[in-house]
């Protein structure tokens, strides 16, 4: 469960999070949409401390995660990051990207990684691909090998950073597939995304963020179908 | 056509000693210039201040003065001091020499093929879990390592020509050869013609090397 309290960001002057206060239950799918600049992004990365907040709490599991003296390595390992541009390890084959981060921060002997690993690459239909260079994978592909290596630690919680952004249309699918499998299974996931079609099926709640705050939540029905607040409406009527 | 062939000769008896000193010298120069690419990249100011003046105290003087501080200076010093100090092995401070002024250069390099690795790979290692230093070690680093690959190739070349100049401290490398046999003989022509062929039967084939190896980088950098 992560709960967020008052969270703001600032970059210099430039303020990104206004203040922002939510709750994400555990096996929610929430997906988080918004215009460009609306600090969707920023939003998700607070989350696993990759930017650090100015003021505000976050709590996983509650525990306060940004204070001193948290062990944050501890923390990650608990949250798997995808990111829009894959962020695989280009010097190491497919199968090596899921393995190295269990084997080296967690000690988990080679053999068993490279077991589950084959196992995750199955699941993400790419059980062929283990001894490939990321280099030579199509986009998709890559999205999925990199969800794979993000839950080759075991996450509790997944947070998708516009992972289909960066593909071409032909390959969005795939990658929306093994995401809604994640969310079958009971993962709990935050999602930033264009993907409107994908968000109205798949999320348990949708956030409408705009200039740093969460401007409307609700469920997909309620945002896509019924949206109150005037800023979702015109972001919707461009979108859709 | 002979005289050649002894000038070539001459040329090349010297080969052992300007290898020895620029192998060295470069692994000095790699082991010194990583701590002081670290140096200059830390987050404490005076740290990266210290390290800025070293790198630019050596890159701003040639390498023959800092020979002649070294090799001449250094040990004038102590002595004025009272402590008694000479090189017996001018060899042992050309390396020293060499390396120190070679880890400026070096540092450079390791700095610049550090911060052009993508920083998305430094936040991918971190997002699962993995320590600065598992993520420096595992990750950065080993593509850092490709990066400078090439400009290390060159590091190494340039060295190689810049040992030249320790002739003047009477090491008896290459050129000093060539020149020893050259003010005896009087066939300059031939002796340093030797000495500039001995030179590029090490560079021409390392310069293509390090050409080959940016070749292999710019295509997987396409496949990426």
């Amino acid at each position: 469960m992560i709960e967020v309290n008052n969270l703001t960001k600032e970059f210099g002057k430039l303020k990104v999070l206004r203040g922002i206060t939510e709750t994400i239950r555990e096996n929610e799918v929430v997906c988080v949409i918004g215009p460009s600049g609306s600090g969707k992004s920023t939003f998700l990365r607070c989350i696993n401390l990759l930017e650090t907040p100015t003021s505000g709490e976050i709590y996983i599991d509650g525990e306060q995660i940004n204070k001193k003296d948290v062990d944050i390595n501890k923390i990650r390992k608990k949250l798997g990051m995808v990111f829009q541009n894959f962020n695989l390890f280009p010097h190491m084959t497919t199968l090596e990207n899921i393995t190295i981060s269990p084997i080296r921060a967690n000690k988990i002997p080679k053999a068993e990684a490279e077991k589950s690993g084959a196992e995750l690459l199955q699941m993400v239909g790419l059980q062929d691909k283990a001894g490939v260079f990321p280099g030579s994978l199509s986009g998709g592909q890559k999205q999925r090998a990199a969800i794979a290596r993000a839950l080759a630690m075991k996450p509790e919680i997944m947070l998708f950073d516009e992972p289909t952004s960066a593909l071409d249309p032909e390959m969005v699918g795939e990658v929306l597939q093994v995401m809604k499998d994640l969310a079958h299974r009971g993962m709990t996931m935050v999602i930033v995304t264009h993907e409107m079609g994908f968000a109205r099926e798949v999320a348990d709640r949708v956030l409408f963020m705009d200039e740093g705050m969460i401007v409307e939540q609700g469920t997909p029905e309620e945002i896509f179908g019924n949206p109150q607040n005037e800023r979702t409406k015109n972001f919707l009527s461009k979108v859709l | 056509m002979g005289i050649y062939l002894k000038g070539l000769q001459i040329a090349y008896s010297g080969i052992a000693v300007t290898l020895q000193i620029t192998i060295s010298a470069v692994l000095i120069g790699v082991a010194l210039g990583l701590i002081v690419a670290l140096g200059k990249m830390s987050s404490l100011k005076p740290v990266r201040i210290v390290f800025s003046v070293y790198v630019e105290l050596l890159r701003g003087t040639p390498l023959v003065v800092q020979a002649l501080i070294i090799y001449l200076g250094f040990p004038a010093l102590l002595q004025s001091y009272g402590i008694s100090f000479r090189w017996d092995d001018a060899v042992l401070a050309s390396i020293l020499v060499c390396g120190i002024n070679s880890s400026a250069y070096v540092a450079e390099i390791i700095r610049s093929g550090l911060q052009a690795v993508d920083k998305g790979q430094m936040e991918a290692a971190r997002s699962l879990g993995m320590n600065h230093i598992q993520a420096m070690r595992f990750i950065i680093v080993p593509q850092a390592f490709r990066i400078i690959l090439p400009a290390l190739g060159n590091e190494f070349i340039s060295l190689l020509k810049e040992t030249a100049v320790l002739s003047i401290i009477a090491v008896v490398e290459v050129t000093r050869k060539s020149m020893l046999w050259a003010s005896q003989s009087f066939e300059f022509w031939p002796a340093y013609l030797g000495t500039a062929f001995v030179y590029l039967s090490i560079t021409i084939p390392l310069s293509r090397l390090v050409a080959y190896m940016e070749r292999r980088m710019a295509q997987s950098d396409r496949s990426k």
